[in-house]
């Protein structure tokens, strides 16, 4: 079916399917792992079946989510916002431990970023200047939209790149081999996946150095949508927040779930926490 | 047999344009990803033949095949039906007026202005993550283009039969069926087996853009530098895509005929239906209502204040380009490696991947060593238009008589010069006839190379569907569809000058079909 990057049968049609799915910010086969084990978990603990939905574009995830074909969705914090502003009803369930406070971080290739200065101040940004620069994908919080503001905060347009333009690498996995192989010499990245794949020794570390960790703001969460406890029976909506909030390291299947999210564990979300994220797309034009 | 070589200079003269763009090519390139460009070459020597990566390359593959399928025989038919109503003869013969004809005529025009991945882009904002929208999105702008095409063909026969008929006392309807249906069918067989193709290319770039097939395994194993796995991906679309030409080119050349036709549409229906179910089209959703775009968004003035100058000043700048350099790529080579006639299958094989290659792909690829720009859009459009326009030529070429440029060669003349004077200037007309029309193309294709950091009409329009900003889309749509309509005028005029010359001039006084070269679409 469309908009999927793997086979599985769609459930269109299904009324009483849980469509799960996600922002593809990762390579899809870690991404089909971790939703694969989420959706056996969540359907044990609900008792209905669930169904995760692969997509390969940012868009989609919100443009599913609004036309009420996706159930639950992990966001990003601006796909967020986008989907609950398009979605009368929706509501934050849950974010991980980490992303009240998430940072991006910006790393350089070792032969290109040789000669800049210890980044301390956002004025210290200017030095990026004029280098190839490449962002996630475009709808990526913490691959775009943050590290943009911030660039703007030291005065850096994303005009004042190499060739005028910032390019789009699609995701935190694709910013990292490019920026590791030379063809761009600066990339923002998800601080949670850099460390994952530093953990995992998948970074040439002689080849390519973190510059910069950007100050904390609010990143991804999971949004539900408002009807649940209509379509699925009274209290769905808070059986499935507890069903995420209650995942611990202690059982062998939660533990593995978790760790492909980097997260000590799911913690509830005041939607208010998004504010910042709404102004700073209103104000870049990601949110209108 | 003329001698001069005048038309044959009218065809290389447009490689004039390879000059700015190698004198823009030492500040575009960057050099820093070449090791990468070098994985990517070799990879395609190590595909990856992990089974569950075979198995979900050939699902893809599968799906793609499933939505080219559905769209091609969607478009045949509502080509073939508007067609019919937007001739004034039928409308003339069954309501005794021609008007209709006219007017749906120019209601087609605006389905056909908008490139197959808008349209899919839009379908989905309102018809939600199914299947129908990528069979849809292809089935509205090539209806309208079949459409065009047939009820050309049918204003171009002659209408003496028909008359004969209606005189004669038979019903209008009838009279039209056996009168004009026989004498259509052949370029109708022709036409749609090309469009065929197009189905195919066209569902390979929307699954590049998440509307499902192989596109999606693409662009996903390109992004995360898995060339392995993209050239397990890249090869099965070459065997798929070659297989599919030469089976089309044999249904072209006629050489599938009367019985073994009907047996083959009736494998083709009968294929329909599991590649429904692959593809789990359910038509119903359809009926669902749409989720409409909200007015009150869609129309506010402050959208319409874009900077248009500049706007549509880069696409027609991509267009006039990548169109001239895909023009002038085959001819240019073929002239380079003529003494080396091994090197044409080179050629060959290297165009196979340039019509495979979806061009947000290769622009992906250029990236990694040209800086964003003009220049990398442009090379990836002319590089995918290339490898269509030059299959077309060769094709074109083969079907020339071999005897003057022999002659030439037994009379001592070089074998470049034979080429140029002999073949290349047969060719020429037709050849830059059908070079307006994929200009035509090329400038609705802008749109898919909009990311990699031109200006255009197509990065606003994405960027506008990615921001949701619908106060945005629909100016830039309005626009867009403005240009294409004016771009396919002009390209149809020119076109209509370039064979009436050629007819003035002696060149036969065929039917406009018959003036392409063999395998070549008649005006579209």
């Amino acid at each position: 079916m469309p908009l999927q990057a793997q086979q599985s049968t769609p459930a269109i049609a299904a009324k009483k399917i849980l469509r799960i799915s996600a922002v593809p910010d990762q390579n899809p086969e870690k991404l089909n792992r971790l939703y694969g084990l989420l959706a056996e978990e969540l359907e044990q603990k609900l008792g209905v079946p669930v169904k995760y939905v692969p997509l390969i574009d940012y868009t989609a995830a919100v443009t599913g989510f609004r036309n009420g074909d996706l159930d639950l969705v992990w966001f990003g914090g601006l796909t967020g916002v986008q989907a609950r502003l398009q979605t009368p009803g929706a509501q934050v369930l849950a974010q991980r431990d980490v992303d009240a406070a998430f940072h991006s971080i910006f790393i350089g290739n070792v032969n290109s970023v040789a000669a800049i200065k210890p980044i301390r101040t956002f004025n210290d940004l200017q030095q990026l200047k004029g280098k190839r620069f490449t962002f996630g994908s475009e709808s990526s919080t913490s691959g775009r939209l943050m590290p943009q503001y911030f660039l703007a905060k030291g005065g850096v347009k994303i005009t004042d790149f190499a060739g005028g333009a910032p390019g789009f690498s699609g995701s935190h996995d694709a910013t990292i081999a490019l920026v590791q192989s030379g063809a761009y010499e600066v990339g923002a990245v998800n601080e949670q996946v850099w460390q994952t794949n530093l953990r995992k020794g998948n970074i040439d570390r002689t080849k390519v150095v973190a510059l910069w960790r950007t100050p904390p703001y609010p990143d991804y969460h999971w949004v539900a949508q408002g009807n649940l406890n209509k379509r699925f029976g009274p209290g769905f909506s808070s059986k499935l927040q507890k069903a995420l909030i209650q995942l611990r390291p202690s059982n062998p299947r939660q533990q593995q779930i978790l760790e492909l999210f980097g997260a000590r564990q799911f913690v509830e979300a005041p939607a208010s926490q998004y504010g910042q994220i709404e102004a700073i797309g209103r104000n870049l034009g990601k949110i209108r | 047999m003329r001698v001069q070589a005048a038309p044959a200079l009218g065809l290389l003269l447009p490689a004039l344009v390879f000059l700015p763009l190698v004198a823009l090519l030492p500040g575009a390139v960057h050099g820093g990803g070449w090791p990468l460009i070098a994985a990517f070459g070799m990879a395609a020597l190590q595909p990856s033949f992990t089974p569950a990566l075979v198995a979900n390359a050939f699902h893809g593959i599968a799906i793609t095949l499933a939505i080219a399928l559905w769209s091609w025989l969607l478009s045949m038919a509502i080509g073939l039906i508007a067609a019919v109503f937007s001739s004034p003869t039928v409308t003339t013969a069954l309501w005794g007026c021609r008007w209709p004809a006219h007017w749906l005529r120019r209601l087609l025009a605006i389905p056909r202005s908008l490139h197959e991945l808008l349209w899919g882009l839009i379908l989905l904002q309102l018809i939600g993550l199914h299947p129908a929208v990528a069979v849809l999105a292809i089935a509205i702008p090539y209806g309208a283009l079949v459409a065009r095409v047939f009820s050309d063909q049918l204003e171009s026969l002659d209408q003496k039969p028909f008359q004969a008929l209606q005189a004669a006392g038979v019903a209008a309807p009838a009279a039209l069926f056996s009168a004009l249906g026989p004498s259509l069918l052949p370029g109708l067989l022709s036409y749609g087996g090309y469009r065929f193709e197009c189905a195919l290319r066209s569902a390979t770039l929307l699954g590049v853009f998440g509307l499902g097939g192989i596109g999606a395994d693409l662009r996903l194993s390109l992004q995360s530098l898995q060339f392995n796995e993209a050239w397990t991906s890249l090869w099965a679309l070459a065997l798929v895509m070659f297989s599919l030409e030469q089976l089309i080119a044999l249904w072209r050349a006629r050489c599938v005929q009367g019985r073994h036709l009907l047996i083959l549409l009736g494998c083709l229906l009968l294929l329909l239906f599991p590649a429904a179910n692959l593809l789990d089209l359910q038509w119903q959703v359809l009926l669902n209502p749409w989720r409409l775009l909200p007015a009150d968004q869609l129309f506010q003035l402050q959208g319409w204040w874009q900077p248009w100058p500049q706007l549509i000043g880069s696409t027609v700048l991509l267009t006039i380009t990548a169109a001239l350099a895909a023009f002038v790529a085959t001819p240019l080579l073929l002239l380079l490696i003529c003494p080396w006639p091994w090197l044409q299958l080179l050629l060959r094989a290297f165009g196979l991947f340039a019509r495979l290659m979806p061009p947000p792909l290769t622009a992906l690829l250029l990236l990694f060593v040209l800086k964003p720009g003009l220049l990398p859009a442009v090379i990836a459009l002319a590089f995918h238009n290339a490898g269509i326009l030059g299959r077309l030529f060769l094709e074109g070429l083969e079907s020339q008589d071999p005897r003057p440029e022999q002659a030439l060669w037994a009379a001592g003349v070089p074998r470049r010069r034979a080429l140029l004077m002999a073949r290349f200037n047969g060719l020429a007309t037709s050849y830059m006839a059908y070079g307006a029309y994929r200009a035509d193309v090329i400038l609705r294709e802008t749109v898919v190379v909009g990311l990699v950091g031109v200006g255009g009409l197509g990065a606003v329009l994405l960027e506008a569907l990615s921001s949701f900003a619908w106060a945005e889309l629909l100016p830039v749509l309005v626009v867009y569809a403005l240009l294409t309509l004016l771009g396919e005028e002009l390209a149809d005029r020119y076109r209509r000058s370039l064979l009436f010359n050629h007819t003035q001039l002696g060149g036969g006084s065929t039917p406009q079909l018959e003036l392409l070269p063999r395998g070549v679409p008649g005006p579209a």
